[in-house]
């Protein structure tokens, strides 16, 4: 089996069921932001928490794309997931064959397999349609 | 401050041109804005040269081609808005009392690049990039919402393609002279849904060149000087601020700024160049630009207000989806296209008695801003 690595360091910990986004809160304005900065890019202050964004939301926008990328090989659904902090996130879109996309549909977040290197899989967050109800 | 104004443009024919290379379009259209504006090459005392894929010094080995040397001469990448940006630099040099004379040129080819039969995507290792973002993704997914939040059909986005390419029809310069109708648009072969290859610019080879000066020599050199009312650039501000990717703010604020800079607005304007990189860009131009407000837009295309004959014909050149989007030419392109509207020279497209004329241009594609830069010009006679 192939050694798995995220195709990003400090996006995201844990993988499956336990783990999640990693954004921070700026103490000092209260803005959210996904990815990390050392500093606050809304108010420009320090004092920033680590935070684990929701693992759910709701689907802003979609798209199928039919064109080749650096990583994936079309036809592949691309998105904005909004979460309840009001973060949108860019992400991959997993089980849009199974279950048609639509604007505003409950979104989950799952860790799998993005692309294979050489002999290690990069691994990424990605949103699938929401099985069990919505955020 | 100095008011400045446009003597002379010039521009090649826009396409596919393998056997070109890019000094030489840039060189073209420099060489018939020099033309028309009835100096000598030797006259110009500075250059702005935009190009976003060709290379070291291409504004160097453009000015070479027509033996413009030693002159101060600065290469500009800003991604789509790198043209206009040539021009707002040029306009600031002569504004500013530096120099009394120079040209802003906008050169791209595509076709000769590493680019070529690619998608345009952000920089090599951009998240968004790395995770399938690209270009069309990232306007089909502005898209999608609209349609789907406003109600808007395929069919009525398509139509801004149809405008657009009737006008192309009619200008020498575009790379598109054909018509089309909503079901060719409509039925093409999807790129990123909902966005179809007709409802997209082509990808462009081509140049164009604006020479400036101020205001009280133009006539020295013509007598339709064509006045820069308003130059206006700004960056993208962050994501995280942008509540609603169906709207640009980014082009709002610049046309705001814009409008108060030439002490006019939106009512004023007579003829307008935006940037319908995609169709349902034209749209929410319309509304961030000011010609109508929120839910009016499909209406203004439909009643013909945005085209030939209507009250504020907009990309009369055929626009980026006819007329082709050389990305760095375009902005200058734009200002070539409204030069000739507000002289009485665009031919078959002329708008009767247009005086006042807006140019805009965004574009740049970077994890965490609404988009990389955006510029409007406002020009007038
Ligand atoms: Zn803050």
């Amino acid at each position: 089996m192939k050694t798995g690595v995220p195709f990003r360091e400090g996006l995201f910990q844990g993988s499956d069921e336990k783990g999640s986004l990693l954004g921070a809160r700026c103490r000092q304005c209260g803005q959210i932001i996904f990815p990390r900065r050392e500093a606050c890019l809304n108010c420009l202050g320090n004092d920033l928490e680590l935070i684990q964004l929701s693992r759910k939301g709701k689907l802003y926008s979609y798209t199928i794309v039919h064109m080749p990328s650096e990583h994936f090989e079309p036809p592949y659904a691309v998105g904005w997931i909004e979460l309840p902090e009001g973060v949108k996130i860019f992400s991959q879109i997993r089980g849009w064959q199974e279950r048609p996309l639509e604007t505003g549909m409950d979104m989950a977040l799952h860790f799998e397999k993005l692309w294979d290197e050489e002999e290690k899989e990069v691994v990424g967050y990605v949103f699938r349609p929401s099985t069990n109800g919505g955020a | 401050m100095r008011d400045v104004a446009i003597i002379g443009v010039g521009s090649t024919v826009m396409g596919k041109f393998p056997e070109s290379l890019p000094y030489e379009l840039g060189a073209e259209a420099a060489r018939a804005a020099i033309q028309d504006a009835g100096i000598s090459p030797g006259d110009l005392q500075f250059a702005y040269c935009a190009n976003l894929y060709g290379g070291m010094v291409i504004g160097q080995a453009v000015m070479g081609e027509i033996g413009i040397t030693d002159i101060e001469l600065t290469n500009i990448e800003n991604a789509c808005t790198g043209g206009a940006t040539a021009v707002r630099k040029a306009w600031w040099d002569i504004a500013s009392g530096l120099y009394d004379i120079g040209i802003a040129v906008g050169v791209e080819s595509i076709t000769t690049s590493p680019m070529a039969g690619k998608l345009i995507t952000p920089a090599k290792g951009d998240i968004t990039g790395e995770l399938g973002m690209n270009m069309v993704a990232r306007f089909a997914l502005s898209q999608r919402r609209y349609m789907d939040m406003f109600n808007i059909s395929l069919e009525q986005i398509a139509q801004v393609s149809v405008k657009n390419h009737r006008n192309g029809c009619m200008n020498p310069y575009s790379q598109y002279r054909k018509e089309l109708t909503i079901e060719e648009i409509v039925n093409s072969r999807p790129i990123c849904e909902p966005i179809t290859l007709l409802q997209c610019c082509p990808s462009t080879d081509g140049a164009a060149a604006a020479i400036l000066v101020p205001l009280d020599l133009a006539g020295k050199y013509t007598s339709q000087p064509v006045t820069i009312a308003a130059s206006v650039l700004k960056s993208g501000d962050y994501a995280f601020r942008w509540e609603d990717m169906t709207f640009s703010d980014m082009t709002s604020k610049c046309a705001n700024s814009a409008y108060e800079m030439a002490g006019l607005g939106p009512e004023d304007v007579d003829v307008c160049e935006l940037h319908d990189a995609f169709a349902m860009n034209e749209l929410q131009h319309y509304v961030e630009l000011g010609f109508c407000k929120r839910g009016e837009e499909v209406r203004l295309l439909e009643e013909g207000v945005t085209d030939l004959g209507g009250k504020i014909p907009v990309n009369t050149s055929g626009g980026l989806l006819s007329k082709g989007h050389p990305v760095s030419a375009s902005g200058v392109a734009q200002i070539a296209e409204l030069v000739w509207q507000l002289r009485g020279q665009a031919g078959e497209r002329q708008v009767a008695g247009a005086k006042v004329a807006l140019a805009h241009v965004i574009g740049g594609e970077v994890t965490g801003l609404e988009s990389g830069a955006v510029a409007v010009h406002i020009l007038k006679r």
